[in-house]
């Protein structure tokens, strides 16, 4: 809209109508670069847009950034973890900064990530790479004799995570050997870790020269089933700490500009162990509740903090203070259905009628017979609460989980 | 636990109306590639408002912006000059809520144009008022009965929003316009005679129902009702208050030949007069098989063509009436009194192969089929002969139901007006054998081993004979189709004849091109059309056999639909002195709007009961196949440039708009 000529030239990588329809209503000028698919689409609604196929990183990514380069565009955002890499690489190019490309990698493979953590001070659970199935029985057995356990004792579960996918695709909980077998072939490598109980939370951190410019906690209910945001007081009460981490993750990893969304375990002793982190939007659509709470849109504020030409000025005016100004409390849970054949969706009665139900977005069964549920993150689609309360509203989403929405 | 409770359901709304507000400024201020992301939350939340009572006024206003918004944008629900009442009731039926949300939506908009709060820059007040009476006639059910297992099955608690929608309508509208409506609605789809009227009835019992009902005022409307409601319910002297069969037949007892005359005649005049027959109706002829057969025929309201049929098959007639008149089956009365008045008796094997129908032991298959499709209060032999004498009587009633089986339901009609016996042989063999074999150039075709027809599932909305042969035909029609693989040009070239009978023409005509779907031969087709069907170029000769022909059906916006099979009955002169071609339309209501002005007429155009009508030029602007004897030519070369220039711009203003002759010089020219 009013796009200025002294502010940023963003390309954005992936196609998200979200984050277009923020960029189209933002004041930079923007190019997405997506797939051959979406062209039709961008001619017609007048989106400013460049083709592109992301498969792996090759000989061709040079021809992409000196594209943008030509074009004048100043950054390149990731949407997706599929384009991080290729921001990574595009970025070296356009900020004349090569160190980023190695950066983006680290980002992309959960084993390298890891390591890279513990040798900068930070603790994470046990974790070991497996190639094969073997290695995932092994490291089970491992884990459990390390515990302690006898044979024929409940085994301690195990994390199974492919390497290269986002957020919860590809996360399995591995309780016997048997449940090995079902693993398919393309979730390996993968990274295991052991089981930690705890308080499992997110974090969006957005950073603008190498300092934390606003940082939201996600606080899962369920993992995989729900998060909400502002995490509740029990949980904010930790912020300080939090804060900590985060700066260390910042340094370890090197990471002078963008949006982090780390994972992290707080302990019954109240010790935190970092999971994971990504370079990337969150999914879980934390960035609609945020919206929902705060006013701003997350889109907008990653371009901001991604953009080499933003002022400090500029970005401390964007962000609002963390939780102070926060309108309630705002969660979503994502709906599995839990019968085996469903012939249609219907919102519970008392999920519909709760003054915290906002909205929902499921769509009505595709197909009758469900597929059995292996990895998390494969939900039918969200349902979005909010209030002023974050104890309801946790008791709330746990409650949605011993509901039917296809039946 | 839930805090609803408590809440009152004005609280409630109030809530809805601010997050339905929310989602509309979202929509609102989204750019127009965003607007399809922001629609479903504004749906869902339109649809829990809708899913209170009180919410439907409060969408009644918001219609407007609603609708600038751009909630109908890209769909059929944006120009609601075209839109069909008829259509409304699937949508509202739907399980996806969706669908039946802005279904809801579009009824409340077009109220709120009816009532003059929205100027709407394509369709007036009039018109929506008028569409508006439509769609609450068809759906009026909604305002009288509970959801029932289909629905709740489907819908669950969303089968309540259509209810509260037409609550709403009707209280809005008046009562009194729904009800005049309905009762024009029902006399026209009466006076198409079909053989089912159970959709009839029902509509006629609302009908009965909302008279008795103190709390509904209906002003001076609904008086026409009364013929409706009486030829059901109250039609003689003696069943005036509606007494029960029981009671009925106690004073029939007690009656002398007088009052029975005066019974017999009350109903006969009732059951011609709207085609329905009463239970009691069917009472008083049962009765009389014990009396009088003068009194008999006069039940059956003959004329002396009729009586005299009735009194050459005395036997016949008896036993079919024994087997098939049943207070649940009363409409056989009517068919038989029609076949009768046809006199397809007097055709030496109609009589026989009716006894052998009276007698027949029919396969516990097709029992059973009988069984789950109307229940058991009558045996499967007694609703099956209702079906028989109905079909012979109005063979041109029979409809394809909600099925893709136009091509069997042409058959069965078509042999039903033209080869009866041929008819109760086919239902003969799938009542008895479950098997029909029909030959296809000398080869045997079995309905058993042929892998299966159009239709998915096996059908259950249609008249008993249709229930039974159907299936049948549709497997034997389609194997037929197979063996035609392969060949060039069209397969109903082979397939009409030998699966409709020898009739057929075997001379065979299409403008289309089958390969490419494009016009081909215009000219030659129309000029053809013309000599060999319209009487001032084929000499004046009347139409002998019924035809199979194809159409192409088009919408209220003569938006092409489909190919559709239909049966040429008659070229005549309408009382306007105006070219009609008369066919049938195995649709079950075939008043239908093919756009473009081209309006089909059921009624007051000449036509007999069951018939269609469209004047010559029009029909054949839809026509694409026909049959002829290619040894009977008429005069192609006097059928002047005009008239061909008239079929032609129908055809160019609808199913041919984008299907530009191959051969055409005008393409020629612009090449």
């Amino acid at each position: 809209m009013n796009a200025k000529q002294e502010k940023g030239y963003i390309a954005l990588l992936g196609w998200s109508l979200n984050a277009i329809e923020a960029a189209a209503s933002f004041d930079r000028r923007y190019l997405v670069v997506a797939p051959e698919w979406a062209e039709e689409y961008c001619e017609k609604h007048q989106i400013p847009y460049l083709a592109w196929n992301f498969e792996r990183l090759n000989d061709r990514s040079m021809e992409i950034a000196e594209k943008l380069k030509e074009m004048g565009v100043d950054v390149a955002i990731p949407l997706f973890e599929e384009t991080v890499e290729w921001a990574g690489a595009i970025n070296a190019v356009l900020l004349d900064n090569p160190r980023l490309l190695g950066q983006a990698m680290l980002m992309r493979d959960k084993s390298l990530m890891k390591r890279r953590a513990q040798l900068g001070g930070i603790r994470v659970g046990i974790f070991e790479e497996a190639h094969d199935r073997e290695d995932v029985v092994r490291f089970l057995r491992r884990v459990n004799q390390t515990l302690l356990k006898l044979d024929g004792d409940p085994n301690d579960p195990i994390h199974f995570k492919a390497f290269d996918k986002a957020g919860c695709l590809g996360h399995r909980v591995i309780r016997t050997p048997d449940e090995v077998d079902g693993i398919p072939d393309e979730e390996f490598p993968a990274l295991m870790e052991s089981h930690l109980d705890g308080w499992e939370f997110a974090v969006e951190a957005w950073i603008h020269n190498g300092k934390i410019v606003f940082l939201n906690i996600s606080e899962y209910v369920t993992l995989g089933y729900s998060v909400y945001v502002p995490a509740s007081p029990e949980l904010e009460a930790y912020r300080p700490q939090i804060t900590q981490q985060i700066k260390k993750l910042i340094k370890t990893f090197d990471i002078e500009f963008g949006l982090i969304h780390p994972e992290y375990f707080v302990t019954s002793d109240g010790e935190m162990y970092f999971g994971e982190v990504a370079y990337r939007p969150p999914g879980f659509k934390v960035f609609e509740l945020l919206e929902k709470v705060y006013g701003f849109n997350a889109y907008q504020a990653t371009m901001l903090v991604f953009d080499p030409k933003a002022t400090t000025e500029e970005v401390q005016k964007f962000f609002p203070k963390p939780v102070e100004d926060a309108k309630g409390y705002a969660g979503c849970f994502g709906v599995y259905p839990r019968r085996r054949v469903v012939s249609r969706l219907e919102i519970p009665e008392e999920t519909e009628d709760h003054p915290y139900f906002d909205s929902h977005e499921l769509t009505p069964p595709a197909q009758e017979t469900v597929t059995k549920r292996t990895a998390f993150g494969t939900h039918w689609g969200l349902i979005y609460f909010a209030g002023p309360d974050a104890k309801t509203l946790h008791e709330l989403l746990k409650r949605q989980e011993d509901l039917d929405f296809y039946i | 636990m839930n805090p609803i409770s408590e809440q009152t359901a004005e609280q409630k709304l109030q809530q809805l109306l601010e997050k339905l507000d929310d989602a509309l400024q979202q929509f609102e201020q989204a750019a127009d590639f965003a607007k399809p992301g922001k629609l479903p939350r504004l749906l869902d939340t339109a649809r829990r408002v809708l899913m209170l009572e009180e919410g439907h006024s409060a969408m009644e206003k918001l219609s407007q912006r609603l609708e600038t918004a751009g909630i109908f944008a890209g769909t059929d629900w944006a120009t609601p000059q075209i839109l069909v009442p008829s259509l409304t009731t699937a949508s509202l039926k739907s399980a996806d809520a969706n669908l039946v949300t802005i279904e809801a939506l579009n009824e409340l908009r077009l109220l709120s144009v009816a009532l003059g709060d929205y100027n709407h820059p394509l369709i007036s007040s009039e018109q929506a008022h008028h569409h508006l009476t439509q769609v609450i006639a068809i759906n009026l059910a909604y305002l009288f009965t509970p959801p029932n297992e289909a629905e709740r099955e489907s819908q669950g608690r969303l089968a309540r929003l259509p209810r509260y929608l037409f609550q709403h309508l009707a209280k809005r509208i008046g009562y009194e316009h729904i009800i005049d409506q309905l009762i024009d609605e029902i006399w026209r789809i009466l006076r198409q005679r079909p053989i089912q009227v159970d959709a009839v009835k029902s509509m006629v019992t609302q009908i009965a129902i909302c008279q008795q009902d103190p709390s509904i005022d209906l002003g001076v409307s609904g008086q026409g009702a009364d013929r409706l409601v009486s030829s059901l319910y109250g039609t003689t002297q003696a069943c005036r208050e509606d007494p029960g069969t029981e009671v009925y037949q106690e004073r029939l007892n007690a009656m002398d030949a007088k009052a029975l005359q005066s019974e017999a005649t009350g109903f006969a005049r009732a059951m011609h007069d709207t085609g329905l027959v009463s239970p009691y109706h069917a009472v008083l002829v049962r009765h009389l098989l014990e009396v009088d057969d003068y009194l008999m025929s006069e039940a059956l309201g003959l004329s002396s063509t009729g009586r005299d049929c009735f009194l050459c098959y005395r036997q016949l007639a008896r036993a079919m009436i024994e087997l098939a008149v049943h207070p649940q089956t009363a409409q056989a009365i009517y068919g038989l009194a029609l076949l009768l008045e046809r006199g397809i008796l007097y055709q030496p094997p109609v009589a026989p192969a009716l006894w052998r129908q009276l007698g027949l032991n029919l396969s516990p298959y097709a029992q059973q089929r009988l069984q789950i499709a109307y229940g058991q209060q009558v045996t499967p032999e007694a609703r099956l002969m209702e079906g028989v004498v109905c079909i012979l009587g109005l063979p041109l009633g029979v409809g394809q139901g909600n099925n893709p089986t136009c091509q069997s339901a042409r058959a069965l009609s078509m042999w039903a007006y033209n080869d009866p016996d041929y008819l109760l042989q086919m239902l003969t063999w799938a009542a008895r054998d479950d098997e029909i074999i029909m030959h296809f150039e000398g080869q045997p075709i079995s309905s058993r081993e042929s892998a299966g027809g159009l239709a998915q599932e096996l059908p259950l909305d249609l008249d008993p004979v249709s229930l039974l042969v159907v299936p049948h035909l549709d497997a034997i029609y389609v194997e037929m189709g197979r063996r035609c693989v392969g060949r060039e040009g069209d397969p109903h070239r082979w397939v009409n004849p030998e699966f409709h009978g020898w009739w057929s023409g075997r001379g065979f005509q299409i403008n289309v091109d089958v390969a490419t779907g494009q016009l081909q031969e215009l000219d030659a087709f129309l000029r053809s059309f013309y000599a060999c069907y319209h009487p001032y170029y084929n000499g004046n000769q009347p139409l002998i056999h019924p035809q199979p022909a194809g159409i192409a059906i088009t919408d209220s916006a003569a938006r092409f639909i489909g190919w559709h099979a239909i049966t040429l009955l008659r070229v005549a002169l309408d009382p306007d002195e105006v070219m009609r071609v008369y066919f049938y339309n195995p649709n079950n209501d075939s008043g239908q709007n093919w756009g473009d002005g081209v309006v089909v007429s059921t009624s007051d155009k000449g036509e007999r009961f069951g018939e269609s009508s469209l004047p010559f030029a029009q029909f054949a602007s839809r026509l694409y196949i026909f049959h002829h004897d290619p040894l009977e030519g008429g005069q192609t070369q006097a059928v002047s440039g005009e008239e061909l220039d008239e079929v032609k711009g129908f055809i160019e203003r609808s199913w041919g708009a984008d299907r530009h002759p191959v051969d055409s010089p005008l393409q020629a020219a612009k090449n």
